[in-house]
């Protein structure tokens, strides 16, 4: 039997390693992307839908006025569309926009690890498919890729947040963060790994958490 | 489709062969910055520059893919719920007196802007030229969220972003706030040559 990494997409093939995959132990993690045990799936259901219909999320968010957070968003990438076209000066502008909504965004009352994983799982189990199921629906191949970056990106960050729950700083002593710039793959890490696992860049893209 | 060519000053190794080949010296600036108002768009510098500095980059873009109602309102609850964890590990990272804690909260912010970017992107505000972004930038000046709203960046957005997917018929305008007359060309966003107002301040005359 043969189980995927549901991050980075690297295979375990039982028969291969010859250890079960059941018989790791708990703290073994995926050697490419470092996810861990749990985010792996059995081979045949990968391709498995969501045990429910996604059901509709309409009261976790009116989307007729976009939030301070979502303006700050929207602003920052139009700097980075600006700057790859070679215009500084529009590129200032818009960065100094996504500056003033940052600075009012606004974080609600909790802001406990337990409070933004609660959020990022809520997003795996409803947004993401939610958002898969209109992609398709439409056709519309962007927002499809969208998805599979985001969803990765945003299963491995949920799952060290859990770790973080379990084990408290000591995973993160004397060790690196790095988080990948193009992406948004987080890392816990010497060294960066060759290239993301997620989007492929090369590791100079990463840069280190101080 | 008109292209001009743009110097990466980070790749340029300054070995200065795009000096000797435009035709319109278009390179030769005391700045490195390529000459917009000379470049004719040849692309001989790109061709001939050893080190792949010189890009030829469109001055104008197609318009941006349509999204539907359905697809485009399930990015933006995703991009919201990523922007409020964005915000809430920013808190975090600046509260916390755990050096590791403060390390990933930092990663979470990070990585959550970013999939927020990434979604928006996809959500309709890919181009800096697109009317979604023009006019939402116009709306935020017609009435700023709050006090310390950087107007003058988004006027400066404004007067220099042309629109690329509606076509300004351009004409006369009269600004309603100190009354000047003035005219705008086709495809430009009309402001007030005097007080800078835009928008709903100007009627057309
Ligand atoms: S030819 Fe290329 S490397 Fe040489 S000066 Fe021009 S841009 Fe720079
Ligand atoms: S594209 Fe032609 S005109 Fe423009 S800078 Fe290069 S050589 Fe000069
Ligand atoms: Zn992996
Ligand atoms: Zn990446």
């Amino acid at each position: 039997m043969k189980y995927i990494c549901s991050v980075c997409g690297y295979v375990y093939d039982e028969e291969a390693e010859k250890i079960p995959f059941a018989s790791l132990p708990d703290d073994w993690v995926c050697p490419m992307c470092r996810a861990p045990k749990n985010l792996f799936v059995p081979e045949e259901s990968e391709a498995r839908e969501p045990a429910d219909e996604p059901q509709e999320a309409e009261e976790y968010h009116d989307s007729r006025k976009l939030s301070p957070g979502v303006l700050a968003a929207i602003f920052s990438n139009l700097a980075r569309g600006a700057e790859k076209q070679y215009r500084a000066k529009e590129a200032e502008a818009f960065t100094a926009i996504a500056a003033y909504f940052t600075r009012h965004s606004d974080s609600g009352d909790s802001s406990s690890p337990e409070a933004i994983r609660a959020l990022l799982s809520d997003d795996l189990s409803r947004g993401y498919p939610d958002l898969r199921k209109k992609a398709a629906a439409a056709g519309d191949r962007g927002a499809a890729r969208v998805l599979v970056w985001g969803e990765k990106v945003t299963r491995m960050a949920s799952s060290l947040l859990e770790r973080y729950e379990k084990e408290g700083e000591a995973f993160l002593a004397g060790t690196s963060v790095w988080l990948c710039t193009v992406c948004g793959f987080i890392y816990i890490g010497d060294n960066p790994p060759g290239i993301c696992p997620v989007c492929k860049v090369p590791s100079w893209k990463f840069t280190r958490i101080e | 489709m008109k292209r001009i060519a743009v110097r990466n000053l980070r790749l340029c190794t300054k070995d200065c062969l795009c000096l000797y080949v435009c035709p319109y010296g278009a390179t030769d600036t005391e700045d490195s910055i390529i000459d917009a108002s000379k470049c004719t768009g040849c692309g001989i510098c790109a061709d001939a520059c050893p080190s792949g500095a010189i890009s030829m980059v469109p001055e104008d873009y197609p318009p941006q893919q349509v999204k539907t109602d359905e697809v485009k309102n399930a990015i933006e609850k995703l991009a919201y719920s990523r922007t409020l964890a964005e915000a809430k590990a920013r808190r975090a990272a600046s509260e916390s007196g755990k050096d590791g804690l403060r390390r990933l909260m930092k990663a979470i912010e990070g990585s959550s802007r970013l999939v927020a970017e990434d979604l928006m992107r996809e959500g309709r505000y890919m181009l800096p030229q697109s009317s979604n972004a023009l006019d939402l930038t116009s709306a935020l000046l017609d009435d700023p969220p709050s006090k310390d709203f950087p107007e003058e960046s988004a006027r400066e957005i404004l007067s220099r972003i042309r629109c690329n997917d509606r076509k300004e018929s351009g004409g006369s305008y009269r600004c309603s706030v100190c009354f000047t007359e003035f005219t705008a060309d086709e495809g430009e966003t009309p402001i007030c040559p005097m007080c800078h107002a835009s928008g709903k301040d100007l009627e057309t005359i």
